[in-house]
């Protein structure tokens, strides 16, 4: 006993011998200008928090004017000043709240925010690497995405407001800076441009550091079948990104020289109180084409991520392998292939040849097949299992009946000929917010409850955590199921006054404010609980400790970040970093509850492959 | 306890899946992006082109030809750089470094001609659509070659500042981190270069 402790400690000094070449850390190097992954998921999963509180209230805001569209607020007027006079906000304002919702939602928070923080966190910790393929890029990416919301930020407190021409950006609204045409086509759209270009700079340098440090820098023993889905689902999410975004940085490009340069990409004859500008040539569709080119794998980009942390925590906590992990992997890359040839069915009533609108709802309704697929295996891998009703294992369940309930109206839009009647209508609203907002929005909660004791040694609190969980779940539904009844209702209207058969919706769409109302407050509860947590949080239990350093467990999980100790090392091991001798879903098999990925098979025993 | 590797010690445990160092894959991803940038102009232009009542055609000045050579040029001279660095031959390395600065700046001055003989016919860049894809693709380009030629003054500056320095060269043969990113660098150059030569066949092609 004794000469073994000395041989490991002599170990440890070797491995420790160089110390002197350590500088120590610094505050600003630690907390600031880190170049450690597990910060860096840390600084992006604040400051999407932050994004996600700012969406949030963006969307409580206009819903007051969509609930009680007659009722003044005088409250508002305090502290919006002119973009509320008399408690009322105003038309401009309600259009640059919808957009700015949609942007820092879509991009900030359910992209930047979600793959950001978990890829940074699980990448080096499971795949078993020290770190990032290049940790400085990886901290350039953080500081892109920092930027980009600084600019987007800063467009709120311009004088002509930020960005009111929709998420999606289309000219030609966007395509003139006149803002007597509208408001926040003026400096605040070119802040929209800028903003979004730092963010696409800041997803490619983060996705080809995931990519190459995916395929590269594995551990002993962990080949791509031994990968967890989490890493799978984020890899495949960097290639999306990669591949796409690209498109939206030409279109953005096109669309600012339009604006500044008075070229003609996307803008033609157009009259101006009556004054036809010197603009020929162009097409509004080239912008839709290279708009969703992005739009629609982005989707993905949003979905696949929360899909690998779902599948990930349901093996956990029902104790049970994932079901069918390889069908899982090849759906994930059908829906990679799939996601880059359906995007014009964002635009069936662009005047698209319908011929062509018949392959691009072919190729639509096929993306059904893998997602059903993953559906099953879901529910496959959580039956008969020894279900933990833990937070972070219901908010995984949600994800699974949200995805379902959300699919079923793609499937139902994706067909040309019914969509020219629910396009832009609030069936759409409906169909994208369940399916994508809120699914992805479970899957990063999921995520952050299972591995909140990864980045800070400490758990969230589970009675806060239930609540969060019950008022968002069905607070959810009771938001956008109704949508699905307000049957042509066309979704980005100031007020429907003016159209007296939308009358009827007037309850509805109270109650939906109400309970978007309830929700946000719940999503409260969630931020408080995290932040408490991590200074008040109950600690993660101490297993056992080598070397000084103490190692724990607390989900009994198989992969490899729990190897690493409690502490977060920068290196992430003290020593060498564990070899990997098994896949990652060794749950309740040969007797034992759960077998970590590190432990050599028994002689005689079959592994899973 | 804070220890902090360095990024070499952290690189240094890579495992050799695919042969290939991260960092070389990370950029090979990254070409694979530049890629879908220029795919998207360039397909925004046949979009554009096939809507014929929009599309005013013109012969593409023959400057972008020469440019066309410059560019190869770099190439070439870039390439011999790496090969001469590997044989430890500094001297060499950094004459051929400087022309190929001097090649890609001679392009960039090469597309700036292009484009004042196009506003010579009156092509500006408001004209007509087809002019300004031109311009807009052009620019885009330029922009990558100007980012690799502030890249390659860094080497040269580097190179020639230290060229008394034995010890410096030294490192040069014994620092696989230094060839790595010398390495990096060419990859790039090869690749924007290909990239001008297939832009050059496309433009070729299509404005006639
Ligand atoms: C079975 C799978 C799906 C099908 C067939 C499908 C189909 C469609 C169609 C046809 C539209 C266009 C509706 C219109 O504007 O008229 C649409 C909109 C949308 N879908 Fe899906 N979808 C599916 C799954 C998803 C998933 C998984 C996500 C996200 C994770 C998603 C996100 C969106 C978004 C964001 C929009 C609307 C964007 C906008 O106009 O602002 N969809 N979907
Ligand atoms: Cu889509």
């Amino acid at each position: 006993m004794e000469t073994a402790t000395a041989a490991h400690t002599d170990h440890h000094a070797d491995v420790h011998g160089h110390e002197e070449h350590h500088h120590e850390e610094t505050f600003l190097t630690k907390y600031i200008f880190s170049q450690d992954h597990k910060m860096i998921s840390k600084q992006f999963l604040i400051t999407g928090i932050f994004w996600g509180i700012v969406g949030g209230l963006l969307s409580v805001l206009f819903r007051l004017q969509l609930g009680w569209p007659n009722e003044t607020f005088p409250f508002l007027e305090s502290f919006l000043g002119k973009w509320a006079e008399g408690g009322k906000i105003s038309q401009e304002f309600y259009y640059a709240l919808v957009t700015m919702h949609g942007t820092i939602l879509v991009f900030f928070v359910l992209t930047g925010g979600l793959s950001g923080t978990f890829a940074n966190l699980l990448i080096p910790y499971q795949v078993g690497s020290r770190d990032m393929a290049s940790p400085f890029i990886n901290m350039l990416s953080y500081w892109f995405f920092l930027g980009a919301g600084v600019v987007m930020f800063f467009s709120f407190f311009i004088q002509t407001g930020p960005a009111s021409g929709g998420w999606t950006a289309y000219p030609p609204i966007n395509g003139l800076r006149d803002t007597a045409v509208n408001l926040g086509s003026g400096l605040g759209f070119d802040l929209w441009i800028l903003g979004m270009t730092l963010f696409i700079v800041s997803a490619l340098l983060g996705g080809l550091n995931y990519i190459a440090t995916v395929l590269n820098m594995r551990t002993k023993g962990m080949n791509m079948f031994r990968l967890p889905l989490t890493i799978w689902a984020l890899m495949f999410t960097a290639v999306i990104g990669v591949l796409s975004f690209p498109a939206l940085l030409a279109g953005c490009v096109l669309l600012e020289f339009d604006r500044l340069l008075d070229t003609s990409f996307y803008l033609n004859n157009i009259i101006i109180n009556g004054n036809l500008l010197g603009y020929k040539g162009g097409s509004p569709i080239l912008f839709q084409h290279l708009f969703w080119f992005l739009g629609h794998p982005e989707v993905y980009i949003i979905i696949l991520p929360a899909m690998g942390l779902v599948s990930e925590v349901l093996s956990t906590h029902s104790r049970k392998p994932v079901f069918g992990y390889k069908a899982m992997v090849f759906s994930i890359l059908a829906i990679l292939v799939l996601s880059f040839i359906v995007w014009a069915h964002h635009m069936f009533v662009t005047g698209l040849n319908p011929n062509l609108g018949a392959i691009f709802t072919l190729f639509t309704l096929l993306i059904a097949i893998p997602s059903a697929i993953k559906v099953f295996n879901w529910i496959g891998t959580v039956w008969r299992g020894k279900v933990r009703l833990s937070t972070a294992n219901l908010f995984a369940i949600g994800f699974v009946s949200m995805f379902i309930s959300g699919g079923l109206t793609g499937i139902i839009l994706g067909n040309s000929a019914i969509d020219i009647q629910l396009h832009d209508t609030m069936f759409v609203v409906a169909h994208f917010h369940i399916v994508m907002g809120v699914s992805a929005f479970f899957g990063m909660f999921a995520g952050v409850y299972n591995w909140f004791p990864r980045l800070y040694g400490r758990y969230m609190n589970e009675t806060l955590g239930l609540i969060h969980f019950y008022v968002t779940l069905i607070g959810a539904y009771a938001i956008f199921f109704p949508m699905h009844f307000m049957t042509g209702l066309p979704r980005r209207y100031y007020t429907y006054a003016n159209f007296e058969t939308f009358n009827n919706f007037n309850f509805l769409a109270e109650f939906i404010s109400i309970a978007a109302i309830i929700v946000f407050l719940g999503q409260v509860l969630f931020v408080i609980n995290f932040f408490y947590s991590i200074f008040k949080g109950r600690r993660v239990e101490v297993e056992k400790t080598v070397d000084g350093y103490d190692y724990g467990n607390p989900w009994g999980t198989t992969t490899l970040e729990w190897s690493s100790p409690i502490e977060r090392l920068h290196g992430n091991w003290p020593g060498d970093i564990p070899a990997v001798h098994r896949w990652p879903y060794d749950y309740s098999v040969n007797g034992r509850e759960y077998i970590p990925q590190t432990e050599a098979l028994k002689p005689g025993e079959v592994p899973h492959e | 306890m804070n220890v902090t590797l360095t990024e070499k010690e952290i690189l240094q445990e890579k495992t050799e899946y695919t042969g290939v160092h991260p960092q070389k894959f990370a950029l090979w991803i990254a070409m694979a992006s530049m890629t879908m940038f220029f795919a998207a102009l360039t397909s925004a232009l046949l979009v554009k082109k096939g809507d014929y009542r929009s599309w005013e055609g013109f012969t593409l000045p023959t400057v972008f030809l020469f440019s066309t050579f410059a560019v190869i040029g770099v190439s070439v001279c870039i390439h011999a750089a790496l090969l001469s660095y590997r044989k430890s031959k500094f001297a060499q390395f950094r004459w051929l470094m400087f022309f190929s600065f001097l090649l890609g700046c001679l392009f960039l001055m090469l597309q700036l001609k292009g484009w004042s003989v196009l506003q010579a016919v009156g092509m500006t860049l408001t004209e007509n659509l087809s002019g300004s894809f031109l311009y807009v693709i052009t620019a885009a380009h330029g922009v990558h070659i100007a980012v690799g030629l502030l890249v390659m003054l860094v080497f040269i500056v580097n190179a020639f500042k230290n060229r008394k320095d034995p010890i410096y060269e030294l490192r040069d043969i014994i620092n696989p981190k230094r060839q790595l990113h010398l390495e990096l660098l060419v990859s790039f150059w090869h690749y924007i270069d290909a990239v001008w030569v297939y832009l050059y066949i496309f433009f070729f092609l299509n404005y006639r």
